[in-house]
């Protein structure tokens, strides 16, 4: 996909605006930031919003908007790595399944539905549960709520484009399968991957959010959204703010993600138009 | 019709069969889970033989499949077990029983408020496609699909309950108590769950609509000189129900998610709030039968799902 076409494109273009911006400011925010996000100021306790403290401060006197700042990056980082790992396997499994067929097929795409028919969140929830809290076992849970995902994907894109002329060529070579499937399909259905690796990142910041909210994900002092967030409910009567700053940043965040996934998507072929979410 | 029912009969088998291999993965994974259940119950003084007589009581010396098929036997008697920690020694299945009818309803009323909110707003924003108002509804559900639901029913707590005064923050009353009361207290909790699945409905059945308003058939219908009103019923409503349907059983998956946490924050007596307490309590066999009902609920939905589509078009079930 060309740049080009991004910039032609309102609705990506919009999308990936409000994506830098909010990358720019999680790189370079807690740098400028007079604040730590552990730096505690008692004399300023559940300040509401002002100048020097935009988003005001916590039940300690930290700066909220330093804690969302770091708290994104901690919080992408998990979603990304979650995601990544999701894609590697889920394309991996499903390029390999679509493109054998057969039994293999059958089998594997029968596993891969059945971690499908688990609700996403209560399936993290029993993840963290067995796995214990924490910021690795939060990815590995979002990691497997999108397995199935990508792995459904790649592999019906896969069987689409299996026996087109391209393969064919790529076999009468004598091209091995790993190089088949890398070299020849792979490029042919990324672009999907791509689209749905966006919407992916943007969901599993929601979860990582909610598991950390509700004290089975990520664990304090760590910042990340959630935490944050669960932080703010504790006093969420007396100083709101933190509570409804911090998931208004994720919200706007996540419009950006959104809105760069459907301008790709309404770039990439629209015959492969994907499920929302 | 035989058609549909033969297909209805081996989806049904597919369902069965994939919540036979789903128990047997929670089951599995829960014996692999840290923490021994002997020393969660007995604590962690208990004598070594106290452990020995409590797993044999319990069969959980017996190889792991027999473990399995009695646990299943069991299950599907609605036997649970009982509660380790969060309500200690009551049955599993009694908890579950008193909680499953504030959830359904809570999920219930969501779906209602998601379905008619996408209905209006999809086929607005549809047949006056690039006007202020398919601009307007298009990015209100960008937005709700970008929300954390948690976060919105903070939203809603702080302007309709702290704010306004028109609905409580917390707590919530049985619809077997009061059905009433039950709509007061259930609203904002189903309205912070509705608002995501309403925006992913209406994107989706924006998008069929404006697939099928362009295709051949309507043309044809038009040129036979049917009345506007009659063709978007008929030919265009009709064909892009099929889509929508399969979306509002996908978002039963994540309905579910957001009923766990909602429940929590409103703190409402239902399974999803049962599991989140068995989590903190590390309350396994609490947490294995929660995930075991979320999962039966998911398959009921896909079952029926597929069956409705179906009965719209035939064609499916070859």
């Amino acid at each position: 996909m060309r740049w080009s076409r991004i910039v032609e494109n309102r609705t990506a273009l919009t999308g990936l605006v409000i994506t830098s911006v909010f990358l720019l400011a999680i790189v370079l925010g807690p740098v400028i930031s007079p604040y730590g996000p552990a730096g505690f100021d008692f004399t300023a306790v559940l300040k509401a919003p002002s100048w020097p403290h935009p988003f005001g401060t916590d039940s300690f006197g930290r700066d909220v908007l330093t804690r969302v700042l770091y708290g994104g990056r901690v919080s992408l980082m998990i979603s990304l790595s979650g995601v990544l790992a999701a894609t590697a396997a889920g394309v991996a499994i499903g390029m390999y399944a679509g493109y054998r067929g057969g039994l293999f097929d059958a089998v594997f795409m029968r596993a891969i539905d059945l971690l499908f028919a688990f609700p996403a969140f209560v399936l993290a929830l029993f993840l963290m549960v067995v796995l214990g809290f924490g910021v690795v076992n939060v990815a590995l849970a979002i990691a497997l709520v999108y397995l199935p995902i990508f792995a459904r994907i790649a592999r019906n894109m896969t069987a689409l484009v299996k026996s087109d002329a391209y393969v064919q060529a790529a076999q009468v070579m004598g091209q091995s399968t790993p190089r088949i499937l890398l070299f020849e399909i792979f490029p042919n259905i990324s672009p999907p991957v791509l689209v749905q690796a966006s919407v992916a990142v943007a969901f599993g910041i929601i979860i990582e959010a909610g598991l950390s909210f509700i004290g089975l994900g990520v664990q304090p002092p760590t910042p990340s959204l959630g935490v944050i967030m669960a932080d703010g409910q504790e006093y969420f009567r007396k100083a709101p703010w933190v509570l409804t700053l911090t998931g208004l940043t994720i919200t706007c965040a996540l419009l950006g993600l959104n809105l760069l996934g459907d301008g790709l998507r309404d770039l990439s072929d629209p015959r492969l138009r994907l499920r929302e979410r | 019709m035989g058609q549909v029912l033969t297909y209805a009969g081996l989806r049904g088998l597919g369902a069965l069969a994939t919540m036979l291999v789903g128990t047997l993965a929670v089951f599995l994974v829960m014996k692999a889970a840290p923490g021994d259940p002997a020393l969660i119950a007995l604590g962690d003084f208990a004598t070594p033989q106290a452990i020995e007589a409590f797993n044999a009581e319990k069969g959980l010396d017996r190889p792991i499949l027999s473990q399995y098929l009695a646990w299943l036997t069991r299950a599907l008697q609605f036997d649970f077990g009982e509660s380790l920690t969060v309500a200690g020694g009551q049955r599993i299945g009694d908890l579950l029983m008193f909680r499953l009818p504030n959830t359904f309803f809570i999920g219930a009323l969501a779906i209602l408020i998601a379905l008619s909110v996408a209905l209006s707003v999809g086929i607005s924003a549809a047949v006056w496609r690039g006007t202020a108002i398919d601009t307007t509804a298009t990015s209100a559900a960008v937005f709700g699909i970008s929300m954390p639901d948690f976060w919105l029913a903070y939203i809603l707590i702080l302007t309709f309950s702290i704010g306004l005064g028109w609905f409580p923050s917390y707590g919530f009353t049985s619809p077997s108590d009061s059905l009433l009361s039950a709509l007061q207290t259930g609203f904002l909790p189903a309205l912070a769950i509705a608002a995501p699945m309403a925006a992913v409905f209406a994107r989706t059945l924006r998008t069929a609509l404006l697939e099928n308003i362009s295709k051949d058939y309507v043309t044809a219908a038009r040129s036979f000189g049917f009345n506007k009103h009659f063709v978007f019923v008929h030919y265009i409503l009709r064909n892009s129900l099929i889509p929508f349907i399969v979306i509002v059983g996908l978002q039963v998956r994540y309905l579910l998610g957001g009923v766990v946490v909602i429940e929590r924050i409103f703190g409402i007596n239902g399974v999803g709030s049962l599991m989140i307490d068995a989590a903190f309590g590390r309350d396994y066999f609490v947490v294995q039968a929660c995930t075991v009902v979320f999962l039966a609920i998911v398959l009921t939905v896909n079952f029926i799902v597929d069956i409705v589509c179906a009965l719209l078009d035939p064609k499916r079930t070859r």
